[in-house]
């Protein structure tokens, strides 16, 4: 049983951050020189987000299967929460099949540096939008 | 080989130079090496046991064109037919750089043979193109859409048996493949421990007729390996301890094997050096060195182990800071007498060690200067700096790369 209730919350806790970050000029400006579209599926609950850095803005899109993405990355709900408190080890996770990664890794691996003030802005968005229930690493 | 390990061996060396530490140990590490590793001299003409011990008696074999002019794979199919092994087919046209095309036919060939197993004979391309088909011929699908990446993999594949005939990529006991991908014009990298083959057999007379610039070459990407294992951000004690035995075995016999590539001791401890060089990276990664290797083989088709071996240096001193632990601990096996040395002063002398050792290869005729030597344009090198930083191997070096600090180092490779 997942730490989130069902998949609604958790596709507004991930969603409403991502859309957070894509509005965070410094880390914003990185990723869409990347120009990746990211498909992250979630289990355990299930959601479903893709990342569209290829624009002129970050677009995130719940819900979209079909859209060809460059990247696709899988995981469970918890390990997603956790990495996005700089709590896991990407390149560990890859190691143990915590996350399963489809597509050119090291461009993935150049993000890292990229998101790195995204760990200070997680717990703080929790808190300030209702979601601090689940502000627990 | 010395009982010493890295971490004892930094304690001592950090203690002796009064600073009181030892490294830490990091967060998380994983060790996982399945592949039977089997030496002997000759083995590679005997290996029907081991074929059989994977369950499977009829096998593909997938090598190149240069290693069936060598002679090489005659003595390897008569000594499995002759025990019984069934070959179903072969497919000996390898291409130096393994792409997509090459593995889907391998495969397609392999799975038309009716084999049950694929037997790899070659260096780093050859390992890679098998890797590669293996997925093909277990899995089915599409290598590029539904395998490029990292954990894609959900069961055993085949059995694989490499035997390397170089001793240098250490390919026989990694987790990865790179393959180029024609549609997309980029290396795709394939990360899974399902990759790992069976078994590696390690038979130093495969690699006898390799000649003194390769056996150079490949010794110096195997050292280059080994160092960069260490000092990446994802080492571990089991990993610096390969590493280390594997820095021992390059110093006291890379040269000897260039000198004279009939000495089989000398043969035989590259070998098992560049394997266990392998081990440590396919868990520790690689870094700055590889990640301008990379750049200056993609863009002036320089080879990688001598790009490798010009870069070692200048990588050791872009990381020297943060690396020096690391380096003044090395120093014992690289012969270096370090004993009342402050770190600083033994870190300096491990990377004087690899200097000597290229120079002396240099100096054998075996290894090209720098790298104006190898056909790469002075102009260039502010776009080589620039673009090592978008290599993958550049996310596990120990501080961050910057593009006007490399150059800076670059120009003194050059």
């Amino acid at each position: 049983m997942g730490l989130f209730k069902d998949s609604e919350t958790f596709e507004k806790v991930l969603g409403g951050f991502f859309g957070l970050v894509g509005e965070t000029p410094d880390v914003a400006e990185r990723l869409l020189a990347s120009k990746l579209i990211i498909r992250f599926t979630y289990t355990d609950p299930d959601v479903v987000l893709v990342v569209d850095c290829s624009g002129d803005q970050i677009r995130v899109i719940p819900g979209d299967t079909e859209r060809e993405a460059e990247v696709n990355m899988w995981m469970s709900s918890d390990i997603a929460h956790k990495f996005w408190f700089g709590k896991v080890n990407l390149t560990a996770a890859l190691t143990r099949g915590q996350m399963k990664a489809k597509g050119p890794i090291p461009k993935i691996l150049k993000l890292l540096p990229a998101i790195k003030p995204a760990y200070a802005m997680y717990p703080r968005y929790l808190e300030e939008y209702g979601f601090g229930e689940y502000n627990i690493y | 080989m010395s009982s010493r390990n890295l971490l004892t061996v930094t304690r001592i060396t950090l203690n002796t130079a009064n600073k009181g530490v030892a490294m830490p140990l990091p967060e998380f590490f994983q060790f996982h090496v399945p592949t039977r590793v089997v030496y002997g001299p000759g083995l590679a003409s005997d290996i029907a046991t081991e074929c059989e011990s994977l369950g499977a008696t009829k096998y593909f074999i997938v090598s190149d064109k240069t290693i069936e002019n060598a002679g090489l794979i005659e003595p390897v199919t008569e000594g499995l037919i002759s025990a019984g092994i069934e070959i179903g087919g072969t497919f000996l046209d390898v291409p130096q750089d393994s792409a997509v095309a090459v593995v889907t036919e391998v495969a397609e060939r392999a799975q038309a043979s009716g084999a049950e197993g694929l037997i790899a004979v070659g260096g780093g391309s050859v390992i890679d193109t098998a890797k590669g088909a293996n997925i093909i011929f277990t899995e089915g699908g599409d290598l590029v859409e539904d395998y490029s990446g990292a954990g894609t993999l959900t069961r055993p594949l085949r059995p694989l048996i490499v035997i390397p005939t170089t001793a240098g990529t250490g390919s026989e006991c990694t987790l990865a493949a790179v393959i180029y991908d024609e549609k997309s014009k980029t290396k795709l990298s394939f990360s899974d421990r399902h990759l790992l083959p069976a078994i590696a057999v390690l038979d130093p007379e495969m690699t006898r007729t390799l000649p003194p610039g390769l056996t150079a070459s490949t010794g110096m990407d195997a050292l280059t390996h080994a160092i960069e294992a260490a000092v990446g951000i994802d080492a571990s004690p089991l990993s610096d301890l390969l590493a280390c035995g594997a820095i021992e075995l390059i110093c006291k016999n890379v040269v000897t094997a260039v000198e004279d590539g009939t000495n089989m001791e000398a043969r035989g401890a590259m070998l098992i050096a560049s394997t266990m060089a392998g081990i440590a990276f396919s868990h520790s990664m690689v870094s700055c060195v590889h990640a301008m290797a990379h750049t200056v083989g993609a863009r002036f088709r320089v080879p990688h182990g001598v790009a490798n071996a010009i870069l070692l240096p200048h990588g050791m001193e872009y990381n020297f800071d943060v690396a020096k632990g690391k380096f003044a601990a090395m120093a014992p096996f690289m012969g270096v007498e370090t004993t009342g040395l402050s770190v600083d002063e033994a870190a300096r002398l491990t990377i004087r060690a690899v200097q000597d050792l290229t120079g002396r290869l240099h100096a054998l005729g075996a290894l090209p200067g720098g790298l104006r030597d190898v056909g790469v344009p002075a102009e260039s090198l502010p776009e080589i700096a620039a673009l090592s930083l978008e290599d993958g191997s550049s996310f596990y070096n120990p501080r961050e790369m910057v593009a006007e600090e490399l150059l800076i180092h670059l120009k003194r490779a050059y």
